[in-house]
């Protein structure tokens, strides 16, 4: 007992501790993750607040009415982020921006996510012919050229589904590629493992295998790769809708401010413009990766301990 | 009634008593080379050896490592696909069964793995470990379900609360244990045992060998034991084969092979058993050299690149498992 106390006493909790609460108790005890963790909620918190907040922090609560009266404003008491150049107020666009790039971002993940596991876990686990087959499908939707496919199904679904959409499919469908590679050689190491060879002869069907056994040890991967892609995915985004093939430009995004700020005069001139969608960006891509990282860290079994 | 037609039905009465029969079994691992990745060779894991296991019996199977006997344990589950023979179980030949047929026949033989790490998932619960193998093959009310495997758990001289653990909290010891309980969970008929001691510590290898043995007398299984110690196929065994590189050399009842071992590997392994009286000191048969590569395996007999008796013609003919004496037989041309 009393050396327990002198290691600083690791208390046994009462109920038996699976993996995931032993990850998730180190994920709790990392102090960049959860600050990440907090700012990342406060960010998705105020921009589903939106259309609430608006009208308290600004006088013009419109983001899409041109505004000639009201063009260019510094920052003041009455317009806390000041105007753009059409006259429509930046505090307002930066919290209905983050709506949109936080939707993109986890819409797109979400799609990547699912696809590129699907792909890979059946690859790596069938292996052979079925695996020979994806893995080179693979390869041809990572060789697509990504930005002439975005223009092109821009051009070909413009009007029948709703621009925001076309980004999200175009995006999640074109980068499945490497999540894939990924879970599958996470898969081909795992099912190395005799549980894998235990299930087949208890007569676990195969689906199930991949599901119950298979998916659960690959998971922390996963995670770790979904959390790292939803960052570069609301950079995506903002690079697309930056040059002009993202999200329609009546629309407020992150990218979208940005792309707004692109004359040198406004570049050097006025910072307010553009500083406050380029902090936005920058902040939560930053506390996404530090968030990835802890994931990471907590769910490494071989930093246990 | 013809000749053909008795013969016949002879074997099918003889094959009633033996539970597990092995005809010729042959499983070969390609290799790929060149260009094309065609294959080039083959590494005869398993090259052709047959014996059969009688129902409540338990057969040993020795050999050094890398010499296929896991092969032929996992072979026989249809783990791995064999490239020839026939694996006959209870009368039913499951070597070209495939899908949810084979899903159904492997009820009947379940198998406890060497790795008691890695042969238990790390994500999941041990009740959820247990109860899967049922889960698979039919519906159970989750009340019963639950108390039928605390009661299995108990069986293996595990607590009920081990249920709710995770396979993490446990002892190499005690994750076998889990092991066995999860093979035992759809009352198979026969149990393959991938040397299910040698990651333990002597201390409790015991315990475990002995569980294993009530377990038999208790539920009736038969075993196929895989071990490469040979005191632990001793205490284990009513038969025993000794394989060399994929061969079967020798198969005999314990008694026999122990106190008359006539195949010259045998020998050799049997003078290496430690012998704990120093009074009885008995000459140690050293055999010299490397076991030859599978992928390249001598001519003729296997064993005589190392054979301290090798004649000339054991370069040139492999002899096959004759029977020498009765219910002993092995595969040498001195006999």
């Amino acid at each position: 007992m009393t050396t327990n106390t002198a290691y600083g006493a690791v208390k046994r909790p009462e109920k038996s501790s699976s993996p995931w609460a032993i990850a998730r108790r180190k994920f709790l005890r990392n102090k960049l993750a959860m600050i990440s963790t907090v700012f990342l909620g406060i960010v998705i918190l105020l921009s589903l607040l939106a259309p609430v907040l608006a009208p308290y922090l600004s006088p013009i609560p419109d983001i899409t009415k041109v505004n000639i009266g009201k063009m260019s404003i510094p920052p003041n008491d009455e317009y806390l982020l000041g105007t753009d150049k059409s006259g429509r107020d930046v505090m307002t666009r930066l919290l209905y921006g983050g709506r949109i790039s936080l939707l993109v971002g986890a819409s797109a993940t979400a799609i990547v996510v699912i696809l590129g596991t699907i792909v890979g876990s059946v690859a790596g686990f069938f292996g052979g012919a079925v695996d020979s087959l994806l893995m080179r499908f693979t390869d041809f939707v990572l060789n697509f050229p990504f930005l002439v496919f975005v223009i092109v199904l821009n051009t070909i679904l413009y009007g029948i589904v709703d621009g925001l959409w076309v980004l999200i499919l175009v995006i999640g469908l074109l980068s499945w590629g490497g999540v894939a590679r990924i879970v599958r050689s996470k898969v081909l190491s795992e099912r190395e493992n005799e549980y894998v060879l235990a299930a087949i002869s208890i007569g676990t069907p195969p689906a199930k295998i991949i599901i119950k056994h298979l998916l659960p040890n690959v998971l922390s991967t996963i995670i770790v790769q979904a959390t790292l892609l939803f960052a570069s995915l609301i950079v995506a985004e903002t690079g697309l809708s930056y040059l002009g093939f993202g999200v329609p430009e009546e629309t407020p995004s992150w990218g979208n401010m940005l792309a707004f700020a692109n004359e040198p005069d406004v570049l050097q001139g006025k910072p307010w413009m553009w500083m406050p969608p380029a902090l936005a960006v920058t902040f939560t891509i930053l506390s996404i990766n530090f968030i990835g990282e802890g994931l990471k860290d907590a769910l490494n079994p071989k930093s246990q301990r | 009634m013809t000749t053909k037609e008795l013969t016949e039905q002879g074997n099918t009465q003889k094959e009633r008593e033996n539970l597990l029969e092995v005809k010729n079994l042959k499983t070969y691992y390609p290799i790929h080379g060149g260009f094309f990745k065609r294959v080039v060779g083959n590494v005869k894991a398993v090259d052709d050896i047959s014996f059969t296991i009688k129902k409540g019996e338990t057969m040993g199977l020795v050999g050094e490592s890398g010499c296929g006997k896991s092969t032929t344990g996992r072979t026989i589950l249809r783990l791995i696909k064999p490239t020839g023979g026939q694996i006959i179980f209870d009368g039913e030949d499951i070597t070209r069964i495939s899908g949810t047929k084979l899903r159904k026949a492997r009820q009947d033989f379940q198998m406890v793995f060497q790795d008691p790490y890695a042969s238990l998932n790390p994500m999941q619960m041990v009740g959820d470990i247990i109860s899967e193998p049922i889960k698979n093959f039919e519906r159970r009310d989750k009340k019963e379900l639950v108390e039928y495997v605390k009661s299995l758990l108990v069986r293996v001289g595990l607590p009920e609360a081990a249920y709710y653990k995770y396979a993490h909290e446990f002892s190499g010891g005690q994750r076998q244990r889990i092991g066995i309980a999860r093979a035992l969970a759809l009352n198979p008929k026969l149990i393959i045992a991938d040397e299910p001691v040698s990651a333990l510590d002597v201390s409790v290898q015991s315990q475990v060998l002995n569980l294993l043995k009530d377990l038999q007398e208790e539920f009736g299984l038969t075993y196929l034991f895989i071990a490469h110690d040979l005191s632990v196929v001793k205490h284990m065994s009513d038969t025993i084969g000794v394989m060399y590189l994929g061969n079967l050399v020798e198969v005999a009842s314990n008694k026999d092979l122990y106190s008359e071992p006539l195949h010259p590997y045998t020998q050799a392994l049997i003078s290496a058993i430690p012998e704990p009286d120093p009074k009885l000191r008995k000459e140690r048969i050293v055999l010299q050299g490397d076991v030859p590569s599978p992928a390249n395996p001598p001519t003729g007999c296997p064993f005589h690149t190392r054979c301290p008796m090798a004649q000339e013609i054991c370069s040139q003919e492999k002899p096959p498992l004759k029977e020498v004496r009765p219910g002993h037989h092995v595969a040498c041309v001195l006999y």
